[in-house]
């Protein structure tokens, strides 16, 4: 196996910090969604694990290698996980994609964790939780354009958006402001004012 | 059941209309010819839909005649004649209130305990031919209805883990629609929007009422009301939840409903699912959905 260290590019007496972001940094390079499709998806599929791969035993021997490194896989920060997570719930496996979220612990959930916890919620039908997901998701990371995006459409829907309504103008929100007869009488007395000012008169009695 | 998927009749052209009420009708005395006389008053209008939906999917002979009808003898009115088009609402409707009314004989307080009671003997033969004919549907709504009771018992479930064996039960049933296996998918997640509405509508309808009597409502345990009369403000924060969950869930609904491959009827259909289940809510929104104003927005 090659240099943990070399195929993240940092050196041994970088912070855990650095390591993380240099981590990060080549996820988001090699992230199979940029290959999608592409020939390169393979090699960057491959290259990916290496990332995940590296990121894990240095991740194992700053810890004093307390664990093995196929225990850990899914319990601390990084996303040697969430790529796979993708993947499945790409394929709609979404029983494996929670599973693996769930084996998160708390203090490492980031906002890419809200993001497919979201997602898997959303697949599901649960609809009010993969909506405070996404809100949670994108609360932690605003500049990140996915988790806005899943947020829009969710803010979009609750509006009362319907794909495919031939009708949106009947606007059956009951909270919008609808023609009264209250406002008929309003806009009457008011356009009996105007005249009034200008010498006429619309509503002779009043 | 429920009754909450139904048409808006202001926006509905005359013809429409006339279909509309022509199914049924339809469906009502299809019922009673084929599991007797008290079926006929479990009928609710979220069946008709089913059957506008297998019609739109699928195409079938039908034909309208006039017919007399025994909640109205004084005049006679359309009823749709089909040989297979009503076939399977009515056997669904029937299979699901017999579990429905099932779940009530054990859970209701009395009045409810007692209706059920009362009508279910009639049901047996009834829900007998139709589990012959559907038997594996039967045995889902069952376990559904049983897992959905199970649910409820909990106290610390989200709101989106009560809705879902009532939205499961109504995939169930509305994937039965279609043999194509890519409409089979659609249909299964309309369908469950479907139930996600019924359960949501439900919830909120019967909230103040269940606050009173102390029974299990999703929306209780989620604002955690505790007294047995709501105030405004407590309602209000219960209804807004609602509404935007109402909102989240048709515009998923819309998404799937888009893509069914409907031939005909599409109007009627549309006229339900975009105005309709809207204008139920809002009825419930706004608590006038009591047995007089909805009577009186759909019969007037």
């Amino acid at each position: 196996m090659k240099d943990p260290y070399k195929v993240l590019g940092v050196s041994p007496n970088d912070s855990d910090e650095k390591i993380k972001a240099a981590y990060k940094d080549l996820v988001k390079k090699y992230h199979p969604d940029n290959y999608a499709a592409s020939p390169l998806g393979d090699i960057a599929d491959e290259k990916m694990q290496e990332i995940n791969a590296a990121f894990d035993e240095i991740m194992n021997i700053r810890r004093g290698g307390a664990h093995a490194s196929e225990t850990t896989g899914s319990s601390y920060y990084g996303a040697p996980d969430y790529v796979q997570v993708r993947k499945y719930i790409q394929s709609g496996d979404i029983t494996r994609a929670d599973s693996i979220l769930s084996g998160v612990s708390n203090e490492y959930k980031n906002a890419e964790w809200y993001f497919l916890k979201g997602s898997v919620c959303y697949t599901r039908g649960w609809l009010n939780e993969a909506f405070e997901n996404f809100q949670t998701a994108s609360n932690m990371d605003p500049s990140n354009q996915e988790y806005a995006a899943a947020l829009n459409q969710m803010n979009r829907n609750r509006g009362g958006y319907m794909n495919g309504n031939p009708n949106p103008q009947y606007n059956t929100n009951p909270n919008a402001a609808g023609c009264t007869g209250c406002d008929v009488c309003q806009g009457l007395i008011c356009a009996d004012c105007c005249c009034e000012c200008m010498g006429g008169d619309l509503i002779s009695c009043c | 059941m429920f009754g909450y998927v139904r048409a808006f009749k202001p926006q509905m052209k005359v013809c429409e209309y006339e279909i509309y009420k022509a199914v049924y009708c339809g469906l009502c005395k299809k019922m009673g010819k084929e599991f007797g006389f008290f079926s006929r008053m479990t009928l609710s209008y979220d069946f008709t839909f089913l059957a506008l939906m297998n019609m739109a999917l699928n195409s079938f002979m039908i034909s309208y005649n006039e017919e007399r009808c025994i909640a109205h003898p004084q005049k006679k009115s359309m009823c749709l004649k089909a040989d297979h088009a009503l076939d399977y609402s009515a056997d669904a409707a029937i299979i699901l209130i017999w579990h429905k009314l099932h779940d009530d004989l054990a859970d209701k307080g009395a009045k409810g305990k007692i209706a059920a009671f009362c009508i279910l003997p009639f049901l047996k033969k009834g829900y007998k031919k139709a589990k012959g004919r559907y038997n594996a549907l039967a045995n889902d709504i069952e376990s559904l209805m049983k897992e959905q009771k199970l649910v409820e018992k909990e106290t610390d479930s989200s709101f989106d883990m009560y809705c879902e064996p009532s939205s499961k039960m109504m995939e169930e049933i509305a994937s039965y629609l279609s043999d194509d296996i890519d409409q089979k998918k659609i249909l299964g997640k309309f369908g469950y929007y479907i139930g996600r509405y019924i359960y949501i509508c439900d919830a909120l309808d019967d909230l103040r009422n269940d606050c009173k009597k102390g029974n299990f409502n999703p929306l209780k345990i989620k604002f955690k009301f505790e007294k047995k009369e709501l105030a405004d403000e407590e309602f209000q924060k219960a209804r807004d939840y609602c509404l935007e969950s109402i909102n989240l869930t048709m515009a998923e609904l819309a998404e799937n409903y888009v893509k069914l491959d409907q031939k005909h009827f599409k109007p009627i259909n549309d006229n339900i699912v975009y105005l309709g289940m809207k204008n139920t809510f809002n009825l419930i929104y706004n608590e006038r959905y009591n047995k007089k104003e909805k009577n009186k927005h759909n019969n007037k």
